[in-house]
């Protein structure tokens, strides 16, 4: 059981950081990205790529971190441009289908032009025993990096005078106008935010599991639904949301079985989102 | 607040040229009899081919998923991810009925159908009682096509897993031909029109357009939104679930990927958009126009998702309420017909995206 609930949290762990990029552009700008699994395996490819040129492991996954910043900024000056001219659902629907067709570019172009590529990252050493259970070590440093990714999120979020002015955005936008804020450079850093997350998810699944051109849409939809579950907008429900869910599949998984304790998971977050619309840690409006 | 934002999504994105509709029952059954010339003839050029009828089906099929997903998102603005999964619903458990269970195949069409309607409403029921938005039906609806394809995953007993299953019942009768599963198809569809045009001529077709353009203001008037969401999510998942399941007779085998999230929703979505969302024949020019497209590149593989990628982003941005409204505008201004009220209309045609944003503007 011990064993169960530390797996469910190091998958919980993923879950978290897969929604935060989401939910904090979600928050931030009312835009649901839709090619946010696309950007995270884009960025993985530039790793595998990379490493196929012979450059080593921690340079190549730098490359990845920028290249998924750079696609958040991309996203930002090109195609989200019209979206910031709409306002509350008709941006948020807009958004959402532009770019659902940004996901098919990508997604077509990967898939035909490398149908079989993907990213492992492999952590040297041995299983190491945490409470007498033996873990993986790769899914021990993709949780460590995860960990001090949020940790450092929150420091970003509560101390820093730039995460305080990202914050006020969230909050009321006229108001941060009104105080001299500008909101749409806070999007734009929050969207270049959100590209490197989706990288850093995408590099730390690939020390677990391989990585492929055709996670993409399943990244997203893991991404939308965990996002949802912990509240739009809200980076510690989306840990929260992530672990609660992360364990609720592992055990599922280990007591009835794989098919039906993915329905157990869906279940749960559909039945979260039915009793409380505004996720876990959302506060109602 | 948020009820009234629905409001103005209804304006901005789902559009159609209805409004003026005090339209005789000949101005509905001839544009639907023309669709019927038109279509009725296709097996005389491609009827020797196996592949391009299969094709011409599976068109047809699509039609009618659009059509579907049209009275369901079109009229009450409920985004249904699920268009897949309810017809899956209808082509699995026909299927299953037919060969595990042992009814005949109309018995079987029949109750699966039920089944679809009945998921289609309780979903709508959900989400209304909750009153779950556009964005949150929508994710619903998405976790509810998610655990439907795990479902087919992992019952592999009845459903053949991933490798899909054959249906025995229905072969070497005509539903396995070349040719007559195609006016099948093609009568579902306009059956299917008729329907949706009766239903817009009719007091559900008025509360329909009331609770699109202002849910408030519909509510207030003394329609209950309710109900008639629920109402156009049992009709349209009836069509899905019907549709579904004839078409899986007609094929012999199904798959996972027949009903699946990116074959089937994601195209009907596109098909919907080029047609124009809301409209009564958008669905019928989406599915005919991005059938022959799609066969035209088949060679180009997965390069055609790229394609499809680029044409939802032109779409959405130059024409949001698809190619029969703007060429029905472009029409009346050609004919010098153009009326201060169309202007809005016209306006989104030449792509101006401004506008859009000053109409929702406007109705906050």
């Amino acid at each position: 059981m011990i064993a169960n609930i530390l797996d469910g949290i190091v998958l919980g762990l993923q879950f978290g950081l897969l929604a935060t990029g989401l939910t904090l552009v979600y928050g931030l700008g009312g835009v649901l990205n839709l090619a946010y699994g696309q950007m995270a395996v884009t960025s993985a490819m530039m790793v595998a790529f990379a490493m196929d040129a012979g450059i080593p492991a921690l340079p190549a996954v730098g490359i990845g971190l920028l290249a998924g910043g750079l696609l958040g900024l991309f996203l930002d000056q090109t195609i989200l441009r019209p979206v910031y001219r709409l306002h509350d659902e008709p941006r948020v629907l807009l958004s959402l289908l532009l770019t659902l067709g940004v996901s098919f570019i990508v997604d077509g172009f990967l898939i035909w032009r490398y149908p079989l590529k993907a990213l492992t990252l492999h952590i040297g050493g041995g299983a190491v025993e945490i409470l007498g259970v033996p873990m993986r070590r790769g899914s021990l440093v993709a949780s460590a990096i995860t960990l001090i990714t949020f940790v450092a999120l929150f420091l970003f979020f509560q101390r820093t005078t730039l995460g305080r002015a990202v914050r006020s955005v969230i909050e009321d936008e006229e108001g941060a106008r009104l105080v001299g804020i500008y909101p749409d450079r806070m999007l734009r850093l929050i969207l270049v935010l959100s590209g490197v997350l989706a990288a850093l998810v995408a590099i730390t699944r690939s020390m677990v599991t391989p990585v492929n051109t055709t996670s993409g849409l399943s990244i997203t939809v893991f991404a939308l639904i965990v996002t949802v579950v912990g509240g739009l907008g809200n980076v510690a429900g989306a840990l929260l949301a992530g672990i609660i869910l992360g364990i609720v599949s592992v055990v599922a998984a280990d007591l009835i079985g794989s098919y039906i304790s993915l329905i157990i998971l869906l279940g749960a977050a559909a039945v979260t989102i039915l009793i409380r619309p505004a996720g876990l840690l959302g506060v109602k409006e | 607040m948020s009820k009234r934002l629905t409001g103005a999504t209804g304006t901005s994105l789902i559009g159609g040229t209805e409004a003026r509709s005090s339209r005789s029952l000949p101005v509905l059954l001839i544009p639907i009899g023309v669709v019927g010339a038109a279509l009725a003839p296709v097996p005389l050029w491609i009827g020797d081919s196996r592949v391009l009828m299969g094709v011409a089906v599976l068109g047809l099929a699509f039609a009618c998923y659009a059509i579907g997903f049209n009275v369901i998102f079109g009229s009450t603005g409920q985004l249904f991810l699920c268009v897949g999964a309810l017809a899956g619903i209808g082509g699995y458990g026909a299927a299953i009925l037919a060969d595990t269970v042992g009814l005949p195949i109309t018995a079987s069409i029949l109750v699966a159908t039920l089944a679809a309607t009945f998921t289609g409403g309780l979903l709508s029921f959900i989400a209304v009682r909750r009153s779950l938005g556009v964005i949150f039906t929508g994710i619903v609806t998405l976790i509810f096509t998610l655990s439907f394809d795990a479902l087919l995953l992992g019952l592999s007993d009845l459903t053949g897993g991933d490798t899909g299953r054959l249906i025995d019942s229905g072969a070497g009768t005509f539903l396995r031909d070349q040719i007559p599963p195609y006016y099948l198809m093609l009568a579902l569809v306009l059956v299917f029109l008729l329907i949706h045009g009766l239903l817009r001529r009719s007091h559900i077709g008025w509360a329909f357009r009331a609770l699109r353009d202002d849910e408030v203001a519909a509510e207030l008037a003394g329609i209950d939104v309710a109900r008639y969401r629920v109402y156009g999510a049992l009709i349209g998942a009836a069509m899905l679930g019907l549709a579904g399941s004839t078409y899986a007779f007609t094929e012999g085998r199904l798959s996972p990927t027949t009903y699946g999230f990116g074959q089937v929703d994601v195209v009907v979505l596109v098909m919907l958009a080029f047609g124009g969302i809301g409209t009564l024949f958008g669905p019928i020019v989406g599915a005919v126009t991005f059938t022959i497209v799609d066969e035209i590149l088949i060679e180009f593989g997965q390069l055609r998702q790229v394609a499809y990628g680029i044409l939802i982003i032109v779409l959405f941005l130059r024409m949001p309420r698809g190619v029969i409204p703007t060429v029905a505008s472009l029409w009346r201004r050609v004919r010098g017909l153009e009326g201060s009220e169309d202007s809005e209309t016209t306006d989104s045609a030449t792509g101006n995206l401004e506008v859009v944003s000053a109409e929702s503007h406007s109705a906050e």
